[in-house]
């Protein structure tokens, strides 16, 4: 029974990770009808940024974090110019190939600008961790859950009670609309992208003491937040949260009870399972295409 | 957008003269020329770098003393990519140029698989620094290693952990790559045949796996009383040595050779104290290791650890035998080397074997509050 | 999809001229590598570039034909490299029974993958595809009993005969040069064809008789046998293979070499794919920076699909198009034979109890019908109506709630779209669905080609009965011309001469009119008075009263998904209900007759 809760509780740690990750995607995607294969590197490159300001410049901690954050709107801007905006009329297919292009590019970037040796990046508690009868619980882990639920809310209120965020969700839903309706499209397809990098890079931050800093950091979190988003329901926001933790939990259930080398293969399969038997995942709607 | 290949090579054959092709040391009049296969890109390129510094400090040392059958030693690098392909072309590049008496391949195993069959037909000696047992002993002659293979460092790793800290229950975790699977097996069997000692827990994970709680939970479990591991990537073993601590694991734990190396400190600081490696490369276990040391970091500036000291040793004992047999016949060559017995060199004694094994041991380290301290040299029993 | 895809548009005349190029290019290729002066060196290169292209080629079918992504490549090609590896190795079998048993398994495997097109398209099939790619690069690293995991399998054989690098050489092109034929001639196969119509343009493929799933699935199939046979020839090249060399990386650098050269075509394939090894090998300066040269290749994977989606080749055959002069045909179409099913009763189509409900809303609400053989039957209401829901329900693209419909005595209620063209019936849509990347024939000849259709077998009578029903709408002459150099109104034809040639016994169509102009809307009128001269059965929805009005016998008036009103054209139009329907009611005046 311990052992059930401590894994339950690391579970939902790094289904949280895979939960903010996920939905940086799910936004993305609902705004352009596009999946981001970059959206990893995106939290990689936030954190080797708050690497560069707080561990190599020395910066305190609040502004190192505030300057990486600016780092990651100025990507996402450059992302939407460079990658999606002269692509958006083309169909899906061109789109995912140059985001999968994007990532490689960014990736090795950041290798050639800094190296390929991993970095430390201090987290934001002195303790590491609080023991609470038989879970330790990573203080990380548990200001990455907060985060979430914070970021989750913030989402909610951004989307569904300010102007800002009702034009977003126009915009997404029905492009040519949104223009006649006198919504600049194209300025919330780039707030869209620059949230997206935010998210992500908070995601990046927030996990970077735990995992450390590493050029692959990215990909291997992204594929699972991916996969959480199918299993969540793509476009539905709340899916990909629920999807995120899922998969988590399941993940390290299955790797103590399962097999620990084919623990990414959990994540695949239940993926695969989704797709077959409930491509609309928990929380998605099917879409059809009209005649 | 048609290009010819004939107008790329000669608009870059320009190019090739620059920094792709590093540690050309040209000398004045006729040279003897050694190939290099190093990672120069790919995942491994860090480490190609530092090979090729200890190789080049070995030929300087050479050419200082005299060089070669009289002749200055000259080294020729050719990109592997860090991949099996890659290794391949680069070795049949080098392989073109006949007038190449031998080479130096690499510190991977799966590499080294690679290119044994070009290597057989080539017949000319090759030195690596890869560990897997079965590279000496697939009836190669020409393959010599420079490094202890993983039947040492598991019989080592076993013969610490049980004969001199007396444990006799061992958690085994090790990567499931080609390293860390041949290690675990390795050190399995040497336990096996110690007295009283045990396998009571074989854990596989597989590479940057983000979090090891099941694995230390296993450990935990398992009711080992000392831990041995294999881990190829050091963020790895940061993330996991953290965790055995936040779950309360003690016992004491014997690792392969990247729980001493710098970046495995740095990531996972205090979780390391106090732990135990096994080191093929270790500063203060001899004289020559010091040494070289020393000339190491006046090149380098960084401290010198094993991915630079076999090649190190590999192009000094090289051209140690080459001026032993008086000249390049590669069967000359072989029997020089083979023949090489109480060689000091930076990584231990060199006594070859039959199968081109130079090293029989490894030497265990201690991790003392971050800094790395020689405990003492275990040669292998079997 | 199309514009990435490149239009293949092959001129007729290729045929034995073609093949004969061909084989001298390649009996050429084939002395090249067995007597020109290469080292060792080039010779590892070139059987890399030759076992790599084929491998590619799948990817030229499954993705440039026939517009499905995969991304595990790579795990085909391992396929069939293991089993090589293994087959000589540990199982002591010869090299040609390995390779056979790799794209065997590589056949069964890709066909399971394409099973997965069934429910998904788009990001899922790419997700379900990386999966497939991540699990069986995972099953070969730790399955050691059998994969001998990460170590890999060494020691790999050659076939008798050909174990010198040189000879070996000499095999690969030859199989490169077989596969290739085979990839280069698939587009104008009839399952080519399919596949071109499934990624030009899902639907209207269904309804042109082509059952989509199974040619997805042979897509993914011969895609994946491709990889093995590629797998294969490389473990025998290279005489040792390791997981990590069929990892999803892999899979990206497949798909990068398949943009690169050109996605569509086979040349394209072996052009990006030689670029793709020599290159590395070349740009040395780029390589002393660990990460530069990948991020340049990143990079470069972006400008590809910005500026140059067809590729290198796609590029270079664009240019040539210019050049190339349409072909002309020379002799007369014949006479367009339509002849209507035999059914046993008098009505070509019954419709009864017809409802089509989306959740709460009733789209089409117990509506019943039925059409007379031989006349010319409307649907019309105002907007929103339910009248294509009705159409949609009838072609098969939706599932009905509840009802039957039976053609000709045929029981249609269940069948898939192309099951409803094979039993005899046709339909245009509202928005003109052609396949955007072929010439009116091309297009025509689909249609002829849909089962079930009683002509001679035969391309030639193909090729005959889709000029005689292109020259039967007025288009006589430009068959070889793409259909995106044709105006709105001639495409609106070629739609139709689509389904005339595949000899329906009723022709559905969805709002002809709309988007033409008067003139064309008139000639429109005169095709269907002769289509319906002729014998044929049709059903038709518009707006355009006029038009329906003049060609049609009987109308059946939907409202709000109901059917409103049902009989002979005039007195149906002259019905109160009907003329509330689309005019309204004014609030205080009376209503007019």
């Amino acid at each position: 029974m311990d052992l059930a809760l401590q894994l339950f509780f690391t579970g939902l740690g790094i289904g949280a990770v895979y939960a903010l990750v996920a939905l940086g995607f799910v936004l993305i995607f609902r705004a352009t009808n596009v999946v981001n294969f970059a959206q990893g590197e995106f939290s990689m490159v936030a954190a080797f940024l708050m690497v560069v300001f707080a561990v190599d410049l020395h910066w305190p901690y609040g502004w190192a974090f505030l300057a990486a954050l600016a780092g990651m709107a100025l990507l996402g801007v450059i992302f939407n110019l460079g990658v999606y905006y002269p692509l958006r009329n083309r169909s899906f297919l061109p789109v995912i190939i140059a985001t999968i292009g994007a990532s490689i590019f960014l990736a090795n970037s950041v290798l050639a600008l800094y190296g390929p040796q991993p970095q430390v990046l201090p987290g934001w508690f002195e303790t590491p961790g609080l023991q609470i009868g038989p879970v330790y619980l990573d203080s990380q882990y548990l200001l990455i859950m907060a985060v979430t639920l914070v970021l989750v809310g913030f989402n909610y209120w951004l989307f569904e009670h300010t102007l800002l965020g009702k034009k977003l969700q126009a915009t997404s839903q029905d492009k040519e609309m949104a223009a006649l309706l006198g919504i600049p499209v194209a300025t919330m397809i780039m707030l869209t992208f620059v949230y997206s990098a935010l998210l992500g890079g908070i995601a990046g931050i927030l996990v970077a003491p735990i995992l450390f800093v590493s050029i692959q950091m990215g990909s291997t979190i992204a594929l699972k937040a991916f996969a959480a988003t199918i299993i969540g329901g793509f476009g539905d926001v709340t899916g990909a949260i629920i999807g995120g933790l899922a998969l988590g939990v399941i993940e390290t259930f299955g790797a103590a009870y399962v097999s620990v080398p084919y623990k990414d293969g959990f994540a695949f399969l239940v993926l695969v399972a989704f797709l077959v038997f409930r491509p609309q995942g928990i929380f998605g709607e099917r879409v059809a295409e009209k005649a | 957008m048609t290009v010819s290949r004939r107008s790329f090579s000669a608009a870059l054959s320009a190019g090739l003269a620059g920094p792709g092709l590093i540690g050309r040391s040209f000398a004045q009049g006729a040279t003897l020329k050694i190939g290099m296969c190093s990672p120069v890109t790919g995942p491994a390129a860090e480490s190609g770098r530092y090979a090729q510094i200890g190789a080049r400090l070995a030929i300087d040392a050479v050419n200082k003393a005299g060089g070669v059958l009289g002749k200055q030693v000259e080294l020729i690098v050719e990109d592997d990519q860090t991949t099996n392909p890659g290794i391949v072309l680069a070795f049949s590049k080098l392989a073109a140029q006949q007038d190449i008496v031998a080479f130096v391949g690499s510190i991977r195993s799966t590499q080294t698989h690679a290119m044994a069959p070009d290597v057989l037909k080539v017949g000319k000696p090759v030195m690596i620094g890869g560990t897997d047992p079965a590279l000496t002993r697939m009836g190669n002659p020409w393959i010599f290693r420079f490094r202890p293979n993983d039947l040492y460092s598991g019989s080592v790793i076993a013969e610490y952990g049980t004969k001199t800290l007396g444990k006799k229950k061992w958690a085994i975790v090790h990567s499931t790559d080609a390293f860390g699977t041949a290690g675990g097996k390795a050190l399995s069997a040497a336990i096996a045949k110690l007295d009283g000692a045990s396998v009571v827990l074989d854990q596989g994970y597989a590479n940057q796996s983000q979090d090891f709680t099941p694995v230390v939970l296993a450990v935990k479990q398992s009711g080992a009383d000392v831990l041995g591991s294999y881990f190829t990537f050091e963020n790895d073993l940061g993330v996991f040595a953290r965790q055995l601590r936040q779950l309360g694991v003690t016992i004491p734990y014997v690792g392969s050779p990247s729980i001493t190396n710098v970046t495995a400190l740095k990531l996972a600081g205090p979780a390391l104290y106090g732990t135990f490696g096994v080191a093929d490369y270790a500063e203060e276990s001899s004289d020559a290791a010091r040494a070289f040391g020393k000339a190491y970091r006046e090149v380098a500036k960084v401290a010198p650890d094993n991915q630079s000291s076999w090649t190190y040793d590999a192009l000094t004992i090289l051209c140690m035998a080459i001026n032993k047999a008086g000249k390049t016949d590669p069967q000359a060559i072989r029997e020089a080397i083979l023949s090489i017995k109480k060689h000091q060199g930076a990584e231990g004694e060199y006594n070859f074997d039959a199968n081109g094994d130079g090293l029989h041991g490894y030497n265990i380290v201690r991790n003392e509050k971050g800094t790395i301290v020689f405990d003492k040299h275990i040669e292998s029993a079997i | 999809m199309s514009a990435l895809a490149g239009a293949v548009a092959a001129p007729a005349t290729r045929g034995i001229t073609g093949l004969l190029l061909y084989a001298t290019l390649a009996a050429a290729a084939v002395a090249a590598a067995l007597l020109a002066p290469l080292d060792a060196y080039m010779l590892h290169i070139l059987v890399q570039t030759a076992t790599f292209s084929i491998a590619v080629f799948g990817l030229t079918v499954v993705l440039g034909l026939c517009g499905q992504i995969n991304l595990a490549q790579a795990a085909f090609f391992g396929f069939g490299a293991y089993a090589v590896g293994l087959g000589t190795t540990d199982l002591h079998l010869n090299f040609w029974v390995s390779l056979a048993l790799g794209m065997g398994l590589a056949l069964l495997m890709g066909a399971f993958l394409g099973m997965a097109t069934l429910r998904l398209g788009g990001h899922y099939l790419a997700m379900v595809t990386i999966s497939f790619q991540q699990i069986v690069t995972l099953i070969m690293v730790n399955w050691i009993p059998v994969t001998h995991g990460p170590d890999g399998v060494s020691r790999i054989l050659r076939p008798a005969l050909f174990e010198s690098q040189r000879a070996f050489l000499g095999l690969c092109v030859v199989m490169l040069a077989l596969v290739g034929y085979a990839v280069w001639r698939l587009p104008q196969t009839r399952l080519g064809r399919a596949m071109r119509a499934v990624r030009d343009n899902e639907l209207a493929a269904g309804v042109a008789g082509i059952n989509v799933y199974r040619v997805k699935v042979a897509a993914f199939a011969l895609s994946a046998v491709l990889g093995g046979i590629g797998g294969g020839l490389f473990a025998g090249g290279f005489a040792y293979v390791s997981p990590d060399q069929f990892s999803f990386a892999e899979s990206i650098v497949f798909m990068t070499m398949s943009l690169l050269g050109g996605v569509a075509s086979p040349i394209g394939a072996v052009i990006g794919t030689g670029l793709l090894i020599v290159l590395p090998e070349s740009l040395r300066f780029l390589k002393s920076v660990p990460g530069l040269y990948l991020a340049i290749y990143g990079l470069a994977i972006i400008l590809i699909i910005r500026y140059m989606p067809d590729g290198i080749w796609g590029f270079v055959q664009q240019s040539l198009r210019r050049w190339r002069p349409p072909a002309l045909t020379s002799a007369p179409a014949i006479e367009l034979m339509l002849a209507p099913a035999e059914g046993n009763t008098g009505m070509a189509l019954e419709v009864t109890g017809l409802a089509k409900h989306f959740g709460g809303l009733k789209a089409v609400d117990d509506v019943s019908f039925s059409v007379r053989r031989g006349g010319v039957h409307a649907l019309i209401g105002p907007n929103g109506s339910g009248k294509t829901t009705t159409l949609n329900v009838l072609s098969g693209l939706y599932t009905a709630t509840a009802g039957r419909i039976v053609l000709g005595g045929r029981e249609l209620t269940s069948l898939p779209p192309h099951a409803r063209t094979a039993a005899g019936l046709g339909r245009t849509f509202q928005n003109i669905r052609l396949f955007r990347s072929m010439t009116a024939l091309e297009n025509v000849v689909i249609g002829a080609e849909r089962p079930g259709n009683p002509i001679a077998a035969g391309h030639g009578a193909l090729v005959e009965r889709a000029r005689a029903a292109l020259a039967f709408v007025g288009l006589a002459g430009r068959e070889q011309e793409l259909v995106s150099s044709f105006s709105y109104g001639h495409q609106r034809l070629i739609e139709i001469a689509r389904t005339l040639a595949g000899n329906p016994s009723l022709l559905l169509l969805d709002e002809p009119a709309a988007g033409l102009n008067s003139s064309e809307k008139l000639a429109l009128r005169d095709l269907l008075k002769r289509i319906a001269a002729k014998g044929l059965t049709i059903l038709i929805i518009d707006h355009d009263m006029t038009l329906v009005t003049e060609v049609a016998e009987h109308i059946t008036v939907l409202n709000f998904g109901r059917r409103i009103a049902d009989g002979i054209a005039a007195e149906v139009l002259r019905q109160p209900d009907v003329i509330t329907a689309y005019l309204g009611t004014e609030p205080d005046a009376p209503a007019r007759a």
